[in-house]
């Protein structure tokens, strides 16, 4: 029996994963990588099997905990994006050399565009880094069957496969049909299995320098024999040679049936980019290589593309793209370019806890101070001028403190205030704190805490009390990991409570002008953007009173909620009631005491 | 056959093209989309391309759209990067979608008239994928058009 299922490139993983025998899956949420392991959840709430699925504290944590997992013969599999996969660099690269000993699979979500990332790195290099072999799907049925062949892989090698997706795989969806699902307990009896070997395994698990080389060694062979079996698959029967994979196979197999240049091209489908093998290509007039986003296929096998100029070194090679380029080597004519008009900046939602909170922030510190902020929602309030850095998860904390160590060291005075979100600070904001409290950093480090990793979607952070089946877990409070470190200044204050809020800001502020060490302020209030934090968020419907409303536009351009707009005819703000959630946070905002409560 | 859908945040775009999806898929054609939601939330750009019955790849191609359908009056010239035929409701249809169904349903009922003006997707099929509550809602749009 088989059924048709609909599903998105990242779901279709998730169905693979754990049909293939996955029972430990873990992750950080990262757009485009997030909604893999939520999927797997409903999987497992719907069959119930044995095993853990759930978030980690960050993607070391996370592959290290999976690869362990596997080493006690449970198959096992760590969902990130591409950024999240150098924080957990140190134990992937290690994961080769050890082998896991059950299917391990890294899946890792990469952004060409990039849409909502801080770099377009090639997750396929850091594999081919690691010696660690890569598949990279290019149909949302594709990225099903290679998690499932991944599994496999790694099984059958004893080696860790990374599976490759990107934005447009990842949120594309597709129909296509899956056999009947049927779920076996892999749990216990691998599990048993396993650990008859336990003692023989010590001398891998615990290597020492010597028995590194001698994995080395091992590690080399597995990926020769894999490399032999890798083969290109070719479609059509030009003489230009295409090399590609991933995606971009997908746009080209479309360009080619439009264009009709069945004839003229051959397109050759890498499935499992590393490690790939040279093949004959002496009956090809010309060879190209045409990925995203690194030249990887290109340059192992020496092919033409980015390095001389005819695919685009940075960008996603979209539909559009990847037909200018076959233009640009002459086999269709070229399309005239459609300008595309900007659309309006994203900022924050209305009513949301970060927007009255940094207001405050800038209200007290005022323009001068230096904003260091980090990677979430709240990186936003650059819009109105309470975030001058963005870097990597947790810098923002670096940052903040080595940059006040420098302004104490320098003959000018600067305030420094750090801005992190609940979650990016125990992803990595904690160390830096550590080493700001030894060193007496004096800076101001406003944690903003609404209890959500709300800019993947809203995944739960170790703040929660109930998993998604119910268990009860222990709730981590961030207060007491900062007093834990030492940090006497520490207070927690709902930013809905403007006065309140400016108060407990103009204390820090004298503190740390008086005490030379670091102050940490934790504005808590949840996420308005789910359904529970909306309906639970406090009610207080305002109104602009028309008549003092001087036009300023300082609610706009300092503030920026998105329900106070511009009346172009009156040259008045007004409030778009069907985006505007009642919060009341603007009435504190205008000078002219011109939004009031009705 | 490609489709753009277009709106803004909370104007229930995702769930307009579900339902188109799924009602081409109970058809038993093949189906492929795109969700581009972007940074923006509430009040952002939410734009779906939807391939029916063709292609390989789930993304469509600036210029090429069969059919751009707007929940939103104001992308207009967005809308226009993807083709040049534009399905939009008018300010009267919005207006009395409001007054008919409760707001969650504003989106459905728009489908409702969509379908009953364009025929391109089968009502009964339609119906078929939808709860009680939504079926109302396509109903009494997809009739608003067939008394008019
Ligand atoms: S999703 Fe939540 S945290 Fe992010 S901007 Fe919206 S309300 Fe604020
Ligand atoms: S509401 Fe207040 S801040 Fe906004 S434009 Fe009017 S006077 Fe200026
Ligand atoms: S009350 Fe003011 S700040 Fe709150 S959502 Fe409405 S317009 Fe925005």
């Amino acid at each position: 029996m088989s059924y048709r299922v609909y599903l998105s490139g990242n779901e279709a993983i998730a169905y693979g994963l754990i049909t293939g025998g996955v029972r430990f899956l873990t992750g950080y949420p990262g757009t485009p990588s997030s909604e893999i392991l939520p999927t797997a959840q409903k999987l497992k709430l719907r069959y119930g099997f044995k095993g853990f699925i759930d978030w980690a504290i960050n993607e070391k944590v996370a592959l290290e905990m999976a690869f362990s997992s596997s080493l006690c013969g449970i198959k096992s599999a760590v969902t990130m994006k591409q950024v999240g996969l150098n924080v957990a660099m140190d134990p992937f690269v290690n994961s080769a050399y050890i082998g896991p000993s059950a299917g391990f699979v890294i899946v890792v979500a990469d952004d060409p565009g990039p849409y909502s990332s801080q770099t377009e790195q090639d997750s396929r290099v850091a594999a081919y880094f690691a010696k660690v072999p890569v598949l990279d799907p290019s149909s949302v049925e594709e990225a099903y069957l290679f998690a499932k062949k991944a599994l496999e892989i790694s099984e059958e090698f004893k080696i860790p496969i990374l599976l490759r997706t990107t934005t447009a795989l990842s949120h594309g969806k597709s129909d296509f049909v899956i056999p009947e699902i049927t779920i076996k307990d892999e749990f216990q009896p691998a599990f048993k299995e396993n650990l008859k070997n336990w003692d023989k395994e010590v001398l891998r698990l615990a290597a020492t320098p010597k028995q590194r080389f001698l994995l080395h060694k091992a590690l080399n062979e597995k990926l020769k024999t894999i490399s032999e079996k890798n083969k290109i698959r070719y479609f059509y029967e030009g003489d230009i040679l295409i090399l590609t994979s991933g995606m971009v196979f997908s746009y080209l197999m479309e360009i080619v049936e439009e264009h009709k240049l069945q004839k003229k091209i051959t397109l050759g489908k890498v499935d499992m980019p590393y490690p790939l093998k040279k093949e004959d290509f002496s009956k090809f007039k010309k060879v190209i290589t045409i990925e995203e986003t690194a030249p990887f296929i290109e340059l192992l096998l020496d092919t033409e593309g980015r390095r001389n100029g005819i695919v685009p070194s940075e960008g996603e090679l979209s539909l559009e793209v990847c037909e200018h380029i076959l233009a640009k080597i002459g086999l269709i004519p070229e399309r005239k370019s459609i300008s595309i008009p900007p659309l309006k900046r994203p900022s924050l939602c209305p009513g949301c806890g970060h927007r009255i909170g940094l207001f405050a922030v800038k209200k007290v510190f005022g323009k001068k101070t230096i904003y260091t902020g980090d990677i979430g929602c709240y990186t936003l309030a650059l819009n109105f001028g309470v975030t001058d850095t963005v870097f990597c998860m947790g810098a923002g904390v670096s940052f903040a403190g080595a940059m006040s160590k420098i302004f104490r060291l320098s003959d000018k005075k600067r305030f420094v205030v750090g801005i992190v979100g609940d979650s990016t600070f125990l992803h990595s904001g904690i160390p830096p704190l550590v080493d700001a409290y030894h060193y007496r950093f004096p800076f101001l480090l406003i944690i903003l805490d609404n209890k959500t990793v709300a800019m993947t979607g809203n995944q739960k952070t170790p703040a929660h009390t109930k998993s998604y089946e119910g268990e009860p877990l222990n709730s981590v409070k961030i207060e007491t990991i900062v007093e834990g470190i030492g940090i006497d200044f520490v207070k927690v204050v709902d930013p809905y409570d403007y006065r309140k809020t400016v108060k407990i800001l103009k204390e820090a502020k004298k503190y740390l002008s008086e005490s030379a060490k670091p102050a940490v302020v934790i504005l808590r209030h949840p996420c308005v953007y789910t359904k529970e934090g909306l309906e639970k968020n406090p009610k207080k419907p305002v109104s602009i009173i028309e008549e003092k409303c001087t036009g300023c536009k300082y609610c706009i351009s300092e503030f920026e909620c998105p329900a106070l707009q511009w009346d172009e005819e009156k040259e008045k703000v007004f409030i778009d009631k069907t985006l505007c959630i009642n919060c009341g946070c603007c009435i504190f905002v205008c000078p002219k005491k011109a939004i009031s409560e009705v | 056959m490609k489709l753009v859908i277009l709106g803004r945040g909370g104007q229930g775009v995702l769930f307009f093209s579900k339902v188109l999806a799924q009602t081409a898929i109970e058809e038993g054609k093949s189906v492929k989309t795109t969700e581009i939601k972007g940074m923006a939330k509430k009040g952002g750009v939410v734009e779906v391309q939807m391939k029916i019955g063709e292609g390989y790849s789930p993304r469509i191609k600036r210029g090429s759209a069969d059919l751009v359908i707007l929940l939103s009056p104001d992308l207009k010239a967005y809308a226009k990067t993807f083709g040049e035929k534009h399905f939009f409701f008018s300010k009267k249809e919005m207006e009395k979608a409001l007054k008919e169904v409760p707001l969650r349903y504003v989106n459905i009922y728009l489908l409702g008239i969509f379908l009953a003006k364009t025929h391109i997707f089968d009502i009964d099929k339609a119906i078929k994928v939808l709860d009680e509550e939504n079926k109302k809602a396509l109903l009494k749009g997809y009739n608003d058009v067939q008394s008019r």
